[in-house]
């Protein structure tokens, strides 16, 4: 069981290079007539380590031990969080999205603690709003 | 050659009590910006500029360089407390500096990257001072063929940093020079795997693949494990023992070969054009654990790896301005900053510098030694003070360190798109790490790629394809004959770390 992590990995990145080399290279950058280095020259050569090493990994597994499933589940909840903020951001800006964000995390996370919930939610984003845009003259994304 | 008086006048300057403002200031700005994931000293020092354009030149470049050297210092400072450095030099110095961190010695490792960091960095400066000119004659005469056999020496040194499985080590090389291939090709210009984002033409930028991978992956992870679970995100421990509060003379004079060794890496690549502090950091952190007798403890809390990448990538900084001052070519994008700053002051760097504005440049050498000193002090009260913060509970340190990380890599790759890079990278690196593949190799290979990729093409248009001209140049012979021996020693060292 312990070497399972390892051949998945190794399998997935023997099917990247392969992918990569015979179509995604091929198909998605440019090829130019003369010159000496072609630009496809190090993206193919990459490809091509990836899938054998790969390979290597998949045949040769180490011992290692993946993360605990239920945790990832877990992280994949806070990257559904972030990449509904990073979207929520390009619609209505920084400011009215980082605390709603701030708070989001925070709660997943177990604080009920309102002082600390206060802190993160409206201090925070506002000394960010204070620093960037008042003091720095920058732009918020 | 500049006279003594202009010499002593140029130092005398630099200790103005206007001019030592000016540094404290920027040390303390750039300590307090630089902390921050994803702004680091040459957002700092961006930032900074337009801030100096109604001062005279002297307290504005005094000013800037408080901020550059203090901007290190404090880049440390995340990586160490929270394994999420803001920068990917510092990267190196997580490595062991937050192990120590969670062993309750949070001011014990912040204080050894703060020694470590100054003495690296006053060892370039003082090199800068007394021997600028010949080393940067020497800078020049590295070619691209010679450019090419030296980063082939750097990758020979990523062999360092492997763990358990070489075939791994080569996948996270390999695959973070396919990142490095997106965007234009070096030669040609032509578009490569952009997939019709015109927003990656120039290539994936450096902060949001960095960030994403260092820090923010860690954050995930660290947010995922504390669930329901609100600790403090470090533990400095009460301990009675004072030496678990401060590094003692006997431990900073223990690490003295190593600061030796990461400051002279640092200097001398400091001084050629584009190799940067990360191939500093991790080369010197490479050899300094394979010279180890004791290269197990590596990666534990080893103060040992702690002062090589600080005091390699701090010395980068000084050793930068060797070729910008005496020939007016920046090497890297902060010494490309710090030329803006002097000509907006009315410098012109290049040969003729030291004859025209002789007092203003050793001015400027003196504000660069005192920026040390206030470093130094600066650092150590600073220290205690990120340490009291980073012991609030992880629920408010990781929501606002995420909410710094977006405003930082937006503002350094000018909008959103580069934020959605960051939570890309950060999904690739936390696979990456639960997979056992090193993120930091992913890292240097993605970082020295684009101009390994274009001094291979320069090199083959000079020798028109035929590659044994490199043996007609006994720097490039020197530098491959080196890379085969170190990758042989590194390999064999990784052998012996896996026998114990």
């Amino acid at each position: 069981m312990g070497t399972m992590a390892d051949r998945i990995s190794g399998l997935f990145f023997m099917a990247l290079g392969l992918v990569m080399y015979f179509w995604i290279n091929p198909t998605y950058i440019e090829t130019v007539d003369g010159g000496n280095l072609s630009p496809d020259s190090l993206p193919n050569i990459c490809s091509l380590i990836l899938a054998v090493a790969g390979a290597f990994v998949a045949i040769k597994p180490t011992n290692h031990h993946v993360r605990n499933p239920v945790l990832m589940a877990k992280t994949g909840l806070y990257v559904a969080l972030l990449v509904a903020g990073i979207w929520a951001m390009s619609w209505l800006g920084f400011e009215y999205v980082a605390p709603v964000l701030a708070l989001a995390i925070m709660w997943f996370v177990g604080e009920r603690r309102l002082l600390w919930l206060g802190l993160g939610v409206v201090v925070v984003p506002a000394a960010i709003w204070f620093i960037v845009t008042q003091l720095l003259g920058r732009a918020l994304p | 050659m500049v006279d003594f008086s202009t010499m002593l006048a140029g130092f005398g300057d630099a200790l103005s009590f206007l001019n030592l403002a000016f540094i404290l200031f920027g040390v303390v700005l750039g300590q307090f910006v630089g902390a921050v994931p994803g702004i680091g000293p040459i957002m700092a020092m961006a930032i900074a500029i337009p801030f100096t354009f109604g001062l005279d030149p002297l307290p504005a470049i005094a000013f800037l360089v408080g901020v550059n050297k203090g901007g290190l210092v404090g880049g440390a400072v995340p990586a160490v407390l929270m394994n999420t450095p803001g920068t990917p030099d510092a990267a190196a110095t997580a490595m062991d500096g937050y192990p120590l961190a969670k062993q309750g010695k949070p001011l014990k490792a912040t204080k050894m990257a703060l020694f470590s960091s100054i003495t690296g960095d006053t060892f370039s400066d003082i090199v800068l001072i007394t021997v600028s000119a010949p080393l940067a004659v020497l800078a020049l005469k590295m070619g691209p063929i010679e450019v090419v056999a030296l980063m082939i020496f750097a990758f020979s040194i990523l062999a360092g940093l492997i763990g358990n499985s070489l075939a791994k080590g080569i996948i996270s090389a390999a695959f973070g020079l396919l990142a490095a291939s997106i965007g234009q090709d070096p030669e040609n210009f032509t578009p490569r795997l952009i997939f019709g984002y015109w927003d990656l033409f120039d290539g994936l930028a450096l902060p949001s693949v960095a960030i994403g991978m260092l820090a923010i992956s860690e954050i995930l992870h660290r947010l995922s494990e504390a669930h329901g679970n609100l600790r403090p995100a470090i533990i400095a421990k009460n301990t009675d023992n004072p030496d678990d509060s401060r590094v003692t003379w006997a431990e900073y004079w223990s690490c003295r070969v190593t600061m030796l060794r990461g400051a002279i890496i640092g200097t001398i690549l400091g001084a050629l054009p584009g190799i940067g502090s990360t191939a500093a950091a991790f080369m010197s952190y490479a050899m300094t654990k394979a010279s180890s007798k004791d290269p197990g403890s590596f990666g534990k809390g080893n103060i040992h790896g702690i002062a090589a990448s600080e005091s390699a990538n701090s010395a980068v900084v000084g050793a930068n301005l060797i070729p910008l001052l005496t020939l007016g070519i920046p090497g890297s994008v902060g010494a490309a900053l710090i030329i803006s700053a002097f000509m907006i002051h009315g410098m012109q760097p290049g040969p003729l510098l030291f004859e025209n504005q002789g007092r203003l440049v050793y001015g400027l050498f003196g504000a660069m030694i005192m920026a040390n000193f206030v470093n130094l002090w600066v650092g150590q009260l600073g220290l205690r003070l990120w340490v009291k913060v980073v012991s609030a509970p992880e629920s408010i340190i990781f929501s606002s360190a995420l909410l710094l990380c977006f405003v930082g890599v937006s503002m350094a790759t000018s909008g959103l798109f580069g934020v959605a890079i960051m939570l890309i990278f950060a999904i690739i690196g936390y696979l990456m790490t639960s997979f056992g593949y090193s993120l930091v190799i992913f890292i240097i290979a993605f970082f020295l790629g684009p101009r390994f990729e274009k001094s291979i093409a320069q090199s083959l248009a000079l020798t028109n394809g035929d590659m044994t001209q490199v043996l007609k140049s006994p720097v490039a012979v020197a530098l491959l004959i080196l890379s085969v021996v170190s990758l042989v020693w590194f390999l064999r060292t990784n052998a012996r770390v896996e026998d114990e």
